[in-house]
């Protein structure tokens, strides 16, 4: 680690301490000079981002900037080839999305990856389903989604035994969100949760992401939606060409910097000297 | 907590009461009910117009007559169900029939309860075969199927050699399976409706078999959910196999004789029954009791045509329209969803 590296380091802390409502300041999940090469392609170079129980990070930047791709490596689907990831202060290796969902880590994909034909209960519990003497215990699925889904405030549905297929867009992002809380996890990661949403539905999906994180969970957040990331998030993570070019915290932040950093890398604004992760 | 508040998506939704609109859905869905109801209809309007179509030989006939079509319909319909099509077991089941033939040409003696054995051990050689290619090559099924089915048609013919298997040298023991009635039903069709009965609680109650539905339903989905979605396919290709092989057997107690032509054409005939009782053809959705009742629903009207003595040259005509009419069913069921669908999202004022 170089000097300006550290400074950054200490700045992120300083901030989020400020803003967050956690008290241990361990993040949660770090990530440390991650780096991911497609053939001859760079998609991330040494990544350093920071995520704490409680606080929702949202991740941002232009396409092809390595939003994606961060969040296929800390899910399991594109291991890193380089660096470190940091799991509650110790070092882990995430291979396969199995091994995510071990550590608690699961993830809300953009197209949802949910069966339509399949119903509420039956999405939910896909591939975890709970058995009885080797059958299928439908009953007890079906009391925990219901809770889960309550517990959550999702109270629009019919029936948790309706098809996905006839759910609307912001009730299958619910149910989508639901299915990645149960199973007593930690981090969420949600991608470009709003992009196929009207605004009602935008803002109860907002609403659900603050509870995530009020119920002291960790949430990455990636949106391309700026209106949606100062709604809901904490800390704004901004990536630029696969480089992390700034890490801030939303509260108070200038719109306009954000908007500099993600066309540019760069910001001559107030608040730039909070979090420049390098030269470039 | 304010966003909450303004938010209609988040306030509890007032149970629905039942309108005809809803009763209507519910008939909708319940697509094996429909089928059992033309079923009747054809029935008995057909007695009506001529009183033997309702004598005790006739009904025996007719579940007799369709019996193996909706057992190679349950293993087509767990194939299906992964969006995936097996059009080889026509002639798996000829391959079967000619296979188990030919033990008992060569050993009289040989047991029953074995000879059925060989029949299904035959089918699964060939399942494992279409499983392999199309899970582990990831070839698509339309093709890999499509292949196997000349393929195993070409083998049957070499294995048979112009050599015909005739009843005299089948044990009347095993013809009895396929000829004999228990109670007044056919033996052949209580063996069918166990598998039907079997393999549909299974489907509903074990694990793994979620797990078809959700590998034809979004086959990525599935992937990231932890299925091990080719281990899945290769299984459903085994048990369809197995099924044809079964179905072989059957065969061979029914008809008693087999040339390298036996079940050519059924591989259509199974797929097209099966559509109509209900398994969606792009995978995710259906039930074995509907692929059952399907193959049942195209047998009772071929031979109500005949009791009818309408010319024989409509049943395919009627066959092929009730496979569209099945298709525009299952399409017009799921406009009605979507419309639903935007009709409450407009109710709510979003």
């Amino acid at each position: 680690m170089d000097g300006i590296e550290s400074e950054q380091v200490v700045a992120a802390d300083a901030q989020a301490s400020g803003g967050g409502g956690a008290g241990s300041r361990t993040p949660l999940l770090e990530l440390r000079k991650m780096s991911k090469q497609f053939g001859p392609v760079q998609a991330l170079s040494e990544i350093d981002l920071k995520v704490y129980p409680g606080e929702v990070t949202a991740v941002v930047g232009d396409n092809g900037a390595g939003k994606s791709v961060t969040l296929k490596t800390i899910s399991g689907i594109h291991p890193p080839d380089g660096g470190e990831i940091l799991w509650q202060g110790k070092p882990v290796h995430i291979r396969t999305p199995k091994d995510a969902s071990a550590l608690g880590i699961e993830t809300v994909y953009q197209d949802l990856a949910l069966c339509g034909n399949l119903d509420v209960v039956q999405n939910m519990f896909l591939g975890r389903e709970r058995t009885r003497n080797h059958l299928l215990d439908e009953n007890s699925m079906e009391s925990a989604a219901a809770a889960t889904l309550s517990s959550l405030s999702v109270t629009t549905l019919r029936s948790v035994r309706q098809s996905v297929a006839s759910l609307s867009g912001g009730q299958r992002q619910a149910v989508a969100v639901a299915k990645a809380v149960m199973w007593n996890s930690k981090l969420v990661i949600m991608d470009e949760p709003t992009a196929a949403l009207g605004v009602a539905q935008t803002a109860m999906v907002l609403e659900l992401t603050r509870r995530l994180a009020s119920r002291g969970l960790g949430v990455i957040f990636v949106s391309h939606n700026f209106n949606d990331v100062f709604e809901v998030a904490d800390q704004i993570a901004v990536l630029y060409l696969g480089r992390l070019v700034a890490s801030l915290p939303a509260k108070g932040l200038d719109r306009q910097v954000v908007v500099d950093y993600v066309t540019s890398g760069a910001s001559s604004r107030n608040g730039s000297q909070l979090a420049h992760a390098d030269g470039a | 907590m304010t966003i909450a508040s303004a938010v209609g998506e988040l306030a509890p939704a007032p149970r629905p009461a039942p309108t005809p609109g809803r009763v209507w859905d519910i008939v909708l869905r319940a697509r094996e009910l429909g089928i059992l109801v033309v079923i009747f209809a054809v029935f008995g309007g057909t007695t009506i117009y001529n009183s033997s179509f309702a004598s005790s030989a006739s009904v025996q006939q007719l579940l007799a007559g369709a019996s193996i079509y909706a057992l190679l319909g349950v293993g087509e319909t767990i194939v299906i169900i992964t969006r995936n099509v097996d059009l080889s077991v026509g002639s798996v089941l000829g391959l079967s029939a000619y296979v188990v033939g030919e033990v008992f040409l060569h050993n009289p003696n040989f047991p029953v309860p074995l000879a059925f054995l060989v029949g299904i051990g035959v089918g699964v050689v060939c399942g494992v075969v279409n499983g392999a290619i199309v899970a582990v090559a990831r070839v698509p099924s339309l093709v890999v199927t499509l292949g196997t089915l000349y393929l195993i048609r070409g083998v049957d013919a070499l294995v048979v050699n112009g050599v015909q298997i005739d009843p005299s040298s089948i044990p009347g023991g095993f013809i009895g399976v396929g000829v004999n009635n228990i109670l007044g039903v056919p033996w052949i069709f209580v063996i069918t409706a166990v598998v039907v009965l079997v393999v549909g609680y299974a489907m509903r109650t074990f694990r793994s078999n979620r797990d078809l539905y959700a590998i034809g339903s979004n086959p990525a989905a599935a992937e990231l959910a932890g299925v091990p979605v080719r281990k899945r396919v290769f299984w459903a290709f085994v048990f369809s196999g197995a099924i044809a092989g079964l179905g072989g057997a059957l065969w061979l107690a029914q008809f008693a004789t087999v040339a390298s032509t036996a079940g050519s054409g059924y591989e259509l005939i199974v797929v097209s029954g099966v559509v109509v009782g209900g398994v969606a053809i792009f995978g995710g959705s259906g039930t074995v009791l509907g692929a059952a009742l399907g193959p049942l629903l195209l047998n009772t009207i071929n031979q109500a045509l005949v009791a009818a003595r309408i010319s024989a040259f409509w049943n395919q005509a009627i066959a092929g329209g009730l496979l569209i009419a099945a298709i525009a069913f299952d399409r017009f069921v799921s406009l009605r969803r979507e419309r639903n669908l935007r009709l409450r999202r407009a109710a709510r004022g979003a």
